[in-house]
């Protein structure tokens, strides 16, 4: 695959897929307005790729529909008022779900791996095979 | 049944025209009789207008700085962040160079002698020193020296088009080749647009620290002197004014934009409500 096709591969997988679970686990930790969770995701080593507001906002207001996160507004006690989100029981449920759902997933991609490097020895294997006189 | 007596006046950023419409018109189907006036400025220009001694029930303004700066805690008391944009370069389909600009090549388009392009007044629109703040974050992710002054005395002089919306028009009417607008006025004026990096688009609080490297001069509230203004991503507030003779009106009007309508219409409108 060459340097296109990886690009071409790597963007089909999509964002919104796991930033969900990446935005209950932040609000698990601490309620957030939208403007310092975007931060925190951002700054967060486990970041799926680079959180734009559209995305952060869309899914903070889908989840929010849903009742996995409840919201007020707060008011700024220095600055400006700003929508506060934190996690509802059910979002606690979800994030469980989600952690399951992704700990299955580094299962079968390590299972991947493995069998990947097995695959890629055994083709050394035959070739050092084929070398000998 | 409102009283026609009830006048509602709202002042809001020339960039929420389309906004402040629509949810105008769905608070006075919620209140038969009810008066609403609305007035489009820049934002600058409209904090400065309360300032001033102008009386608006309501204020929505494109940064919600103006409010901490000329406004609290005198006239307004508190203020709400509810959307969020970003600073795109808008074109028509006849300027000169618009079949070949693209992300990579905009700053050489631009500066070509035979393209005009414009932006609003910083002294009276935050589109116009966030434009500044733009071409000098610019200067630095492209790592061109001399860009910014290059832009600012390629571009046509500001005080042509005080506010983003004017420059909209301008485009329309050929008279502008390319002007920095909100993504948003771009949308809903249907004219085709030109996204920058996120990294020098004002959009995106994980570049605060890289955006606040930016720094405009702009005349204070006080005639004759002036304030230092750093980037900052964009943000929409509103607030209500102090002496608001209809304060739980004026309210109606801001759970409105807040609400799941107003979410609605901001949407539709090209912005990010937040």
């Amino acid at each position: 695959m060459d340097e296109e096709m990886i690009s071409k591969f790597e963007l089909a997988i999509p964002i919104d897929r796991t930033i969900q679970a990446e935005l209950l686990l932040l609000l698990g930790q601490q309620p957030s307005h939208g403007y310092e969770l975007i931060q925190r995701l951002n700054g967060a080593d486990f970041k799926s790729g680079e959180a734009d507001p559209a995305t952060v906002y869309r899914n903070l207001r889908r989840m929010d529909k849903d009742g996995l996160i409840k919201s007020h507004w707060e008011v700024g006690e220095s600055g400006p008022g700003r929508r506060l989100y934190e996690l509802t029981p059910q979002g606690l449920e979800a994030l469980k779900v989600w952690t399951n759902y992704l700990a299955e997933q580094k299962a079968k991609l390590e299972n991947f791996l493995n069998t990947y490097l097995h695959f890629v020895k055994s083709q050394l294997e035959m070739d050092e095979g084929r070398d000998k006189p | 049944m409102i009283g026609n007596q009830k006048t509602l006046k709202i002042i809001h950023a020339g960039a929420l025209q389309r906004v402040v419409e629509n949810c105008v018109e769905l608070l006075i189907k919620q209140n038969p009789g009810l008066k609403i006036k609305i007035l489009g400025v820049g934002s600058r220009e409209g904090a400065k207008r309360l300032l001033s001694g102008e009386h608006y029930d309501i204020i929505a303004l494109a940064d919600q700085a103006l409010f901490a700066e000329l406004l609290v805690p005198d006239l307004v008391e508190n203020y709400f962040v509810f959307a969020t944009d970003q600073l795109v370069i808008g074109y028509d389909r006849s300027s000169r160079g618009s079949k070949e600009i693209t992300q990579d090549n905009w700053v050489d388009t631009l500066l070509d002698p035979q393209v005009n392009f414009a932006r609003s007044d910083h002294d009276l629109d935050p589109c116009g020193y966030r434009t500044l703040m733009v071409w000098q974050l610019a200067e630095k992710f492209y790592g061109r020296t001399g860009l910014y002054e290059a832009m600012e005395a390629a571009c046509i002089p500001y005080s042509i088009h005080p506010k983003s919306l004017d420059l909209a028009k301008a485009l329309f009417t050929g008279k502008v080749d390319y002007a920095f607008l909100y993504s948003s006025e771009a949308e809903q004026l249907e004219l085709p647009y030109i996204t920058l990096p996120s990294k020098i688009n004002l959009s995106n609080p994980a570049y605060a620290n890289f955006y606040d490297q930016a720094v405009v001069t702009v005349e204070s509230k006080i005639p004759g002197k002036s304030v230092i203004l750093h980037g900052k991503p964009i943000e929409f507030a509103i607030g209500l004014s102090k002496d608001s003779q209809y304060p739980e009106l004026a309210q109606s009007f801001v759970d409105l934009l807040t609400g799941s309508e107003g979410y609605s219409i901001l949407e539709e409108c090209g912005l990010i409500p937040c």
